[in-house]
C-alpha cells in the first residue's frame, strides 16, 4: 500500500540523514584529534611550516618512547590514576548525600540560603583563595601531601552537589511519601531509592571527577613537589628543550598517551552505566 | 500513634518523653545530610575567602608582605577608571553570547540523537566525547594547525578556491569565531554527557503513557521530555554562564609565543579574566587583580541569582509538589 | 696558608673525572662531625675566614645536613640529579619544586617557607635584592672548593651587587647556570642567495639598518600568505634590546634613579623603538597581527620559513634542521652606532633566599648544580656558555657549524660587555607586555606610533611608582 510504502521510505530517509549527520559531525569533531596524532609523529620544525604538509616526512615513532624516558610518566600516571579514582568516588558519594539534602528538604529554613552559598563557591575564582588556602594547609603541615584532595572530596564539590540536587529534584514526591509510610528512615530513602536510580549522574560525576584530577595542573603545581607530582604538571612542565621551549611533538605524543585510558574507560563506562532507566517505585 | 504529617506542636508519646515535631526532624535531617559540605566550608573555605577579600583592599604584589599597605577601596575605584576593564567586560559578554546558546543547543541535540537506539551509538558517544578528554594545551596545539594564519589547514583549504592564497587571522583579527570553534568543540562532549544523564533519568513509562494517549514523537518530546529536562537545562545554563565569564586559559594558550609570558591576546578575545591575569602576574598588582575578581564574582552572582529567581517559572521540580 | 694553589689543583683534576669522584671529594672535604651539634672546629680543608668581615656568617662549623627545597624546573634539575646528590651527601635531602608558576613562590613565601634555592633570571635580581630576599653568598663563594671567584665568567656579574641600583660588582648573590651573548643573529645563507643578497659575513657586524634592508628583501609573500619572513627577535626582551642599544652611547632607557622610563622624551629611544615598530609594519617579523606560524620564530627558522633569527649562542644547539641544512651561519650581534655590545640579557641561574633555615646544606646543593657534574653535562651539551671559564673548553666544536659558531662566540665573549642594569621596581615583563598590548592597537590603526609610545611610557611609570611604593616603606 502506498501509505505503508511511504512510511517505510520516510523511515529509511530519516535514518539515512540521521546517520549522515552523525558521521559528518564525527568527522568534524575528530579532525583536530587526527591532526594531533599526526603531528605527534613530526619533527618540531615541521609542526607548521611551508610547504604545507599534513603528514610527517619521516614519522618520529621515538617521540612516544621519549615520553617515557624523559619523565617518569608511567609512575606519575599510576599515582594520578589512583588519586583520581579514589577522590572521584569519595566526592561522588558525599556530594550525592548533600545534593539529596538540598533537593528533598526544600521546606527547611535555610536551605535556599545555604544552597546559594554552594553556588557562590562555584563562582569564586580560584586565584582569589589560592594563596590563603596554601597558607592554611601549610600551617596544618599538609602541603606536599594528597590531603588537600582528600579533604576537598570529603567536603563534596559544589559542582557535583549542584548536579545531584538538580537530578534529585525531578523525582516525584510520591516515592518519598510511600517509603516514609513503609517506615524508611531518611537515610534509607536516600540509600535505597534515590541513589540506585541516580546511576547516570553518579557515572557522570565520577567521569568528571576522574578527569579533573587526571589532567589538573593548578592544584599539584601549588601543593606538590616534583617527587609526588601528578600527571597534569608532567604534561605541562616536563617536555621542554634545555632553553625552556616546548617540545611540541613530544607533548602531543604525551597527550595521546594521556587520553587513551580515558577513552577506554569512557567507552565501556557509558555502555554499562548510561543505559539505566528509572522504572522502579512508580507502580503502586 | 502519632501521624507526624500535620502536627506542629510538641507531643508526648507513651513513655512521657518529648519527641520532635516533623519540622524539627526534617531540619535536623537536612543539616545532617548537608553537614559534610558545611563543615568543609567552615573549616577550609571561610578563612581563605576572608583573606582573599582582605587582599583586595591592599597593594599586595606577592612578595611585599613586609611593606604591604591598606588601600581601602582604592583598587575598586581604579577598576572604574581603567578603560581596559570595561573593554574586556564587553568582550567577555560577547564571548558568552557567541558560545553559550550554541553550546547548549548543539549538545542537547547530540544527546537527544544518541539517546535513541542508534546503531553504534556507543562508538558515536565516545567520538563526540573525545574532544573533551583532550587536555587544553594539546587541543590548542592541534587547533593551531587548522586555524593558523599562514600555514593553517583551514586557510589552505579556502585557498584552493581563491586565485591567491588567503591568510585570515583566525587567531588574531577574527579570534572570536576562531576561539569559539575550539571552545565549543571541546565542550560538546561534556554537555552531551550531562544531557544524556538527564535523559536517562526520564522514566520510560511516562513516555509510553503519552504515546498510548496518542502523542507523536514531537509531542512526547514537547510535553514529557523537555519539561522533565528543565532542571538539567537549568544546571547547564548556570554552569555555562559561570564558565564563559571565567574563561582564561584558551586565549592565553593560543597567543602564547615560545615561553614568553608577555604575549597579550588580541583585542577581540581580550577577556576580563585575561586583563585580571595581566594585572596580577605581569604588573604584580595582586591586590588590584583580586579586587577585579571580586567584582567579577559579584557580577556573575547577580546574573546567577536572576537565573535562579526564574527557576520557579520554567523549571520542573518533583520535590516541590508539597504543601509549601 | 697556601689554600689557593691546593684549590686550583683539585678543581682541575675534578673537572676531568666523573661525578662520583666529585661526590667523594665533597665528602672528603667536609668530614662531618656526627655527634655534637655544638660548634666544632672543622677539619683543615675549610680555609681561614676572609679578612674583610662580611655581613653574613661564614660557613659555620656545624654538620652539614638538612632538608633543602629547590625551586627549579623539572627538566633542568632532574630526579637523576637529586639522586646523585643525595647519594654523595647522605645527610642532605633535596626536594625539587617546579617553578614555572610564580604563584607557588608567592604562596610559599607567604606561608613563611620560601624555597632555599631559587632559579631565576638576571632581570629579577634588582627587585628581589631591594626586597631583601637574597642571601649574600660571598663567604660561601670564597670558601668554595669547586668554584674560584676569578673563574666566574663575566656574565655572573649580574649576580653581583652593591645595591639594587648597582649591579655588576660587590657582594655575590648567586651565579648563572650557563649563559649566551643574546644578540647574535643566525642567518639562512640559502635565503640570502635566493634573494640576490651577498652572503652574510661572520667577520663583519651588520648595522640595524642593514638588517632592516635585508629583512625586507628576504620576506616572501604568496598572495596574502606570508611564506617566509626576514627577521625574528624575542619581543619579550624588547626593553632589554632597547637598553643595550642605548647603552652603546652611554644612554639609558630610564631616568637617573630608575624612577621613570624615558621614551617620548628621548630622541634616541624613540628612534630605536621606531625601528622595531617598522619591522612589524613592514611585516618582516612576527607581530600580534602576524604571529609566528610555528609558535615561536626559532622553530620557523629551523623550518626555513624565517631567514634571520636573533638568538644567543644556545640556539646553535638546535638551529639546524632538515629544511635549512648546510645553510646556517651564526653572525655577530648587530650594532646601532658602530659600538659593539653583546651581553646576555637573561643570565639564567639561581640564588639562595635570605629566609633559608639551612644555608650550608642549600649551598652544597647550589654548588653541586652550578659547578658539579650537572654543569659539566650542560657545558658539553652546547646549549650555552658555561658559567665557569675553565669549562669553556668543553663546548662542542665537532661539526663545521659548531666551529663557526664557536669562532663568532669567542668574538662576542671578548667584548666583555658589562651587565645591563634592570629596573628594580617593575617586573621583568612590564615593558614588553605594554609593547605587545599597544603594538597590536597601533598596527590596527587604532592609535598612532607616538600614542603607542606615550601609553607604554605611562603604564611603565605607573608601575614603577607602585613598585617604589611597595619596596621602600
Amino acid at each position: 500500500m502506498d501509505a505503508q510504502q511511504k512510511g517505510f521510505i520516510m523511515k529509511r530517509v530519516t535514518r539515512f540523514s540521521g546517520y549522515s549527520l552523525l558521521i559528518l559531525t564525527s568527522l568534524i569533531l575528530i579532525a583536530p584529534v587526527f591532526f594531533m596524532v599526526v603531528s605527534s609523529l613530526k619533527v618540531d620544525a615541521e609542526y607548521l611550516t611551508y610547504p604545507i604538509r599534513v603528514f610527517p616526512t619521516t614519522p618520529q615513532w621515538q617521540n612516544y618512547q621519549l615520553v617515557f624516558t624523559m619523565t617518569p610518566f608511567a609512575k606519575v600516571a599510576l599515582r594520578t590514576a589512583l588519586l583520581a579514582i579514589s577522590t572521584a568516588a569519595l566526592s561522588a558519594f558525599i556530594s550525592s548525600m548533600v545534593g539529596f539534602g538540598f533537593a528533598r528538604y526544600n521546606d527547611v529554613k535555610g536551605n535556599k540560603q545555604l544552597f546559594g552559598l554552594v553556588i557562590a563557591m562555584l563562582i569564586v575564582p580560584f586565584i582569589v583563595i589560592l594563596i590563603p588556602q596554601f597558607i592554611l594547609y601549610a600551617r596544618l603541615k599538609l602541603t606536599n601531601t594528597y590531603w588537600p584532595w582528600i579533604l576537598g572530596a570529603l567536603a563534596g564539590s559544589p559542582y557535583n552537589i549542584f548536579m545531584f540536587r538538580q537530578f534529585f529534584l525531578g523525582f516525584p514526591k510520591e516515592l518519598e511519601d510511600a517509603a516514609e509510610i513503609d517506615g524508611c528512615s531518611p537515610f534509607q530513602i536516600y540509600w535505597k531509592i534515590f541513589l540506585p536510580n541516580a546511576r547516570p549522574v553518579i557515572a557522570t560525576v565520577m567521569i568528571f571527577g576522574f578527569m579533573n584530577v587526571w589532567g589538573d595542573y593548578l592544584m599539584p603545581s601549588i601543593y606538590l613537589n616534583a617527587s609526588k607530582t601528578l600527571l597534569g604538571v608532567t604534561l605541562a612542565a616536563a617536555f621542554k628543550n634545555p632553553q625552556g621551549f616546548d617540545l611540541k611533538a613530544i607533548s602531543l605524543a604525551a597527550s595521546v598517551i594521556y587520553i587513551l585510558p580515558m577513552i577506554i574507560v569512557f567507552f565501556f563506562g557509558q555502555k554499562h552505566i548510561l543505559k539505566g532507566v528509572v522504572t522502579s517505585g512508580l507502580k503502586g | 500513634m502519632e501521624t507526624g504529617v500535620t502536627t506542629k506542636q510538641l507531643e508526648q508519646n507513651e513513655s512521657g518523653k518529648r519527641t520532635l515535631t516533623r519540622n524539627q526532624r526534617r531540619t535536623f535531617t537536612f543539616y545532617l545530610f548537608v553537614s559534610p559540605w558545611l563543615i568543609g566550608f567552615v573549616l577550609l573555605g571561610v578563612f581563605p575567602l576572608l583573606v582573599g577579600l582582605l587582599t583586595s583592599f591592599t597593594n599586595y604584589d606577592g612578595l611585599n608582605l613586609a611593606t604591604v599597605k591598606f588601600v581601602g577601596l582604592g583598587n575598586y575605584a581604579r577598576a572604574f577608571e581603567d578603560p581596559d576593564v570595561s573593554f574586556s567586560l564587553v568582550r567577555t559578554i560577547l564571548w558568552g553570547l557567541a558560545n553559550l546558546p550554541l553550546w547548549l543547543v548543539l549538545s542537547f541535540l547530540l544527546a537527544l540523537i544518541l539517546n535513541q537506539d542508534v546503531k553504534g551509538r556507543g562508538l558515536f558517544r565516545t567520538i563526540f566525547y573525545l574532544p573533551s578528554l583532550i587536555p587544553i594545551t594539546a587541543a590548542v596545539t592541534a587547533w593551531r594547525i587548522i586555524l593558523e594564519k599562514n600555514f593553517g589547514m583551514f586557510n589552505a583549504s579556502i585557498s584552493l578556491f581563491t586565485p591567491e592564497p588567503v591568510a585570515i587571522g583566525w587567531l588574531s583579527d577574527y579570534s572570536l569565531p576562531g576561539m569559539t570553534s575550539i571552545s565549543i568543540w571541546g565542550g560538546l562532549g561534556i554537555g552531551m554527557v550531562i544531557f544524556l544523564a538527564g535523559l536517562q533519568g526520564i522514566p520510560e513509562e511516562l513516555k509510553e503513557a503519552a504515546q498510548i494517549d496518542g502523542a507523536n514523537s514531537w509531542q512526547v518530546f514537547r510535553h514529557v521530555t523537555l519539561p522533565l529536562m528543565t532542571p538539567v537545562i537549568f544546571f547547564q545554563l548556570v554552569l555555562g554562564l559561570i564558565g564563559s565569564f571565567q574563561q582564561l586559559n584558551l586565549p592565553l594558550l593560543v597567543t602564547k609565543v615560545g615561553i614568553a609570558a608577555s604575549s597579550v591576546p588580541p583585542r577581540p578575545i581580550y577577556l576580563y579574566m585575561i586583563h585580571t591575569y595581566q594585572q596580577i602576574f605581569t604588573n604584580g598588582r595582586y591586590g588590584y587583580g583580586t579586587a577585579l575578581l571580586w567584582m567579577l564574582f559579584i557580577g556573575i552572582l547577580i546574573l546567577t541569582w536572576i537565573v535562579f529567581w526564574s527557576e520557579k517559572y520554567w523549571v520542573y521540580s518533583g520535590a516541590s509538589e508539597r504543601d509549601n | 696558608m697556601d689554600e689557593k694553589p691546593l684549590k686550583k689543583l683539585s678543581r682541575r683534576d675534578m673537572l676531568k673525572l666523573s661525578g662520583t669522584f666529585f661526590g667523594g671529594a665533597l665528602l672528603a672535604g667536609c668530614a662531618p662531625a656526627t655527634e655534637a651539634p655544638a660548634p666544632v672546629v672543622q677539619p683543615t680543608e675549610k680555609p681561614a675566614e676572609p679578612t674583610a668581615a662580611p655581613v653574613t656568617e661564614a660557613p659555620v662549623a656545624k654538620p652539614v645536613s638538612g632538608h633543602v627545597v629547590v625551586m627549579h624546573l623539572l627538566h633542568e634539575f632532574t630526579e637523576d640529579h637529586v639522586a646523585a646528590f643525595q647519594e654523595a651527601n647522605p645527610d642532605i635531602t633535596v626536594e625539587v619544586v617546579d617553578g614555572q608558576d610564580a604563584t607557588r613562590f608567592f604562596a610559599m613565601y607567604a606561608a613563611g617557607s620560601p624555597p632555599d634555592v631559587y632559579r631565576l633570571q638576571a632581570p629579577s635580581i634588582p627587585g628581589l635584592l631591594a626586597r631583601k630576599l637574597l642571601l649574600d653568598l660571598t663567604p660561601y663563594f670564597e670558601a668554595s672548593q669547586l668554584i674560584d671567584i676569578a673563574d666566574l665568567a663575566p656574565a655572573n656579574d649580574y649576580y653581583k651587587a652593591e645595591s639594587p641600583l648597582e649591579i655588576g660588582t660587590g657582594k655575590i648573590y648567586g651565579m648563572c647556570k650557563d649563559f649566551s651573548p643574546d644578540c647574535t643573529v643566525f642567518a639562512n645563507t640559502a635565503h640570502f642567495e635566493k634573494a640576490g643578497l651577498p652572503a652574510p659575513d661572520d667577520t663583519k657586524t651588520m648595522s640595524y639598518t642593514e638588517i632592516m634592508d635585508a629583512a625586507k628583501k628576504l620576506t616572501v609573500f604568496e598572495g596574502e600568505r606570508m611564506v617566509q619572513y626576514g627577521y625574528g627577535y624575542d619581543a619579550a626582551w624588547i626593553d632589554r634590546f632597547w637598553m643595550n642599544i642605548l647603552a652603546e652611547t652611554g644612554g639609558s632607557l630610564y631616568a637617573a634613579g630608575y624612577e621613570k622610563i624615558n621614551l617620548t622624551g628621548s630622541e634616541d629611544a624613540k628612534a630605536v623603538a621606531k625601528w622595531f615598530y617598522d619591522l612589524a609594519v613592514e611585516q618582516v617579523t612576527p607581530s600580534p597581527k602576524n604571529p609566528s606560524p610555528a609558535g615561536w620564530f626559532g622553530n620557523d627558522f629551523v623550518g626555513a620559513t624565517a631567514s634571520m633569527a636573533q638568538y644567543g649562542f644556545w640556539f646553535s644547539a638546535m638551529a639546524i634542521g632538515d629544511a635549512n641544512k648546510d645553510a646556517v651561519v651564526m653572525l655577530p650581534g648587530p650594532t646601532w652606532t658602530g659600538e659593539r655590545r653583546d651581553p646576555t640579557v637573561t643570565a639564567t641561574g639561581a640564588i639562595m633566599t635570605s629566609a633559608t633555615q639551612v644555608p650550608d646544606a642549600a649551598w652544597k646543593v647550589f654548588e653541586y648544580y652550578h659547578a658539579g657534574q650537572p654543569s659539566i653535562e650542560r657545558a658539553g651539551s652546547g646549549w650555552g656558555v658555561p658559567a665557569l671559564k675553565s669549562q669553556w673548553s668543553l663546548i662542542p666544536q665537532g661539526t663545521d657549524f659548531q666551529k663557526q659558531a664557536y669562532k663568532v662566540l669567542q668574538g662576542e665573549l671578548e667584548l666583555n660587555t658589562p651587565p645591563l642594569q634592570f629596573n628594580p621596581f617593575i617586573g621583568e615583563t612590564v615593558v614588553s607586555n605594554a609593547w605587545n598590548l599597544y603594538l597590536d592597537q597601533a598596527l590596527s590603526g587604532t592609535i598612532t606610533f607616538d600614542e603607542m609610545l606615550t601609553n607604554i611610557e605611562n603604564d611603565t611609570n605607573i608601575a614603577i611608582k607602585e613598585g617604589i611604593d611597595r619596596i621602600i616603606p
